[in-house]
């Protein structure tokens, strides 16, 4: 379970973690539709600069980020094979019993690759950077203006940041009860897989039984505070868009400009 | 049974920015039957430790032998059931690991699991409900009905039904009132006695350590601290201070006392009773002079 680093934050004061929220929401977004935009070595390759420098800037530790990422690699190999069997385009250049490669087969297969690696790898760079709390404060001033429609734009947040604020607290809940389980003779791990699932039950009861009870808990607390929703209410963390942003803007809107440029010339 | 660590080493999410190790090069020994407190603010290791106990964590590096069995990183048994059944650990707050319909079905779940047969199943339940106090027409009922004292003497029969030559226990008196602390206390300490059980305390009380244990560890940051008979460690306050930790109150009381007096009545875990029949004792011999 500990290799998985999409939503886990480590802290950290380099120019990405200090970035506002909303500027990193925001070119991830539009990152996400220009990576499809690359057909060739050149734009391929503008794009990969940029995710390395973002990755480089970051300081998260490489090995780090490399080993987070060791589950995405079967399914880019996975999608690579495919292609390089199924799309049958440029010359044939390797002929072996029924199966037949071509070149375009090996260019597409790579092309694929390097979008999702790209994709995967600045998405969780975002997670890497920026705490829970960053991102539901930017998804909430992002989507008022949908407040003009009637929507809750502010419980929407609520909920998403209780969501994510009780997720280390459930992990950790789910190890104690599961290690107390295991204690008293569970075995989670071997014997068949009926045995196995039945073996959820002492941990799934006592998990739904506190998960309520914190809920409870909590909302009591909220009212004892005078919590009423979202009208009216101030923020302590003030999102503010700083010089750090504007550069980060230009430099995109940069990368934007050189990818069309070498789209069409490169 | 007897429970040795050799220089054991654990670290969590080595190789990642949130590395951090909680046990470091830690060696002492338990002997069999023997009753052990270990003592350590929160974040010294405790729980690490005592995860070690039953093999629900194998050291990083170093062994841990607890009876015949061994723990290394080399050296991983994959079946631990046997481990398991032999050391009973209560957790702290056990009454979160409750799910059962009923008491009495939460009590046989260990038994079951380690595979008693049924027939004993019934006879264990008896013994552990009565060990813990907890009267019959209780085992009916839903666990989830009970008050909070009674769901942990549930949680606490259902690890003693396992009947386990070691017992584990994390903190077992935590949130309880004074009075069911050391009814609690006692509980354990007679069950200790009779079945000849090796006991493991992990606690805050200073009290509850002297009271209860024959010998003492003090952690600090993942390290052994100190160890010791409760009369040696808990003499010694310099040292204790040092890692923000107390002496028991009535050694605090006797080295006040025999500074005022000038007198040097010996800390030998004494009752209360004792202690003061030996002032007593050097008060009036003091006045005969």
């Amino acid at each position: 379970m500990n290799s998985i680093i999409i939503g886990q934050y480590v802290p950290g004061d380099s120019i990405i973690h200090r970035m506002d929220p909303r500027t990193k929401i925001t070119i991830i977004f539009f990152f996400i539709f220009i990576v499809f935009f690359a057909n060739n070595v050149t734009s391929y390759g503008l794009l990969v600069v940029f995710a390395a420098l973002s990755v480089f800037l970051s300081k998260v530790p490489l090995q780090f980020i490399a080993k987070g990422l060791t589950p995405i690699w079967f399914l880019v190999a996975f999608t690579f094979i495919l292609h390089l069997f199924v799309t049958k385009e440029g010359e044939l250049f390797f002929d072996f019993w029924i199966f037949e490669f071509y070149t375009g087969g090996v260019m597409q297969g790579l092309a694929i690759s390097v979008r999702f690696f790209l994709l995967i790898l600045v998405t969780s760079l975002l997670t890497l950077t920026t705490t829970p709390m960053e991102i539901t404060d930017a998804i909430e001033d992002m989507l008022r203006p949908l407040n003009k429609v009637k929507f809750p734009v502010h419980e929407l947040a609520l909920m998403m940041s209780i969501s994510l604020r009780f997720i280390p607290t459930l992990m950790q809940e789910t190890e104690k009860i599961s290690k107390a389980q295991a204690s008293r003779g569970v075995d989670f791990k071997n014997g068949p897989i009926k045995a196995r699932i039945k073996a959820v039950v002492p941990l799934l009861v006592p998990l739904f039984v506190s998960a309520f009870k914190r809920a409870e808990e909590l909302a009591m607390a909220m009212e004892a505070r005078g919590y009423q929703g979202g009208y009216g209410r101030s923020k302590l963390r003030q999102l503010q868009i700083g010089k750090i942003d504007i550069m980060v803007y230009l430099v995109f809107i940069a990368v934007i400009a050189g990818l069309f440029l070498t789209r069409t010339y490169g | 049974m007897d429970i040795t660590f050799k220089n054991v080493t654990y670290t969590y999410q080595p190789n990642t920015p949130f590395e951090h190790t909680a046990l470091e090069n830690m060696s002492f020994h338990v002997k069999s039957g023997s009753f052990v407190a270990i003592i350590g603010h929160t974040g010294s290791g405790k729980s690490t430790l005592l995860s070690h106990l039953n093999g629900l964590q194998v050291p990083t590096e170093g062994e841990v032998t607890i009876g015949d069995y061994r723990l290394s990183r080399e050296h991983k048994p994959s079946d631990l059931k046997e481990l398991r059944s032999k050391v009973g650990v209560v957790f702290q707050y056990p009454e979160h690991q409750l799910f059962e319909e009923t008491v009495e079905k939460d009590i046989a779940f260990g038994p079951e699991n380690f595979g008693v047969p049924e027939s004993d199943i019934k006879k264990r339940i008896e013994k552990a409900s009565r060990a813990v106090g907890l009267s019959p027409e209780l085992l009916k009922r839903s666990p989830f009905e009970l008050s909070g004292g009674q769901m942990r003497r549930v949680a606490i029969a259902g690890v003693l039904a396992v009947s386990p030559e070691v017992l584990v226990l994390d903190e077992p008196t935590a949130g309880l009132d004074p009075r069911g602390q050391k009814e609690m206390m006692d509980m354990f300490y007679q069950l200790h006695r009779e079945e000849g059980l090796t006991t493991v305390l992990v606690t805050h009380s200073m009290e509850d350590a002297l009271k209860y244990a024959d010998y003492v560890i003090i952690l600090n940051k993942g390290a052994k601290y100190m160890e010791g008979r409760p009369e040696e460690v808990f003499t010694q306050k310099e040292a204790l201070q040092k890692v923000q930790l107390d002496v028991p109150e009535i050694v605090q009381f006797l080295t006040a006392f025999n500074q005022k007096f000038h007198t040097s009545i010996p800390f030998q875990k004494q009752s209360e009773k004792e202690l003061a029949r030996s002032i007593q004792q050097v008060l009036k011999g003091d006045e005969e002079k």
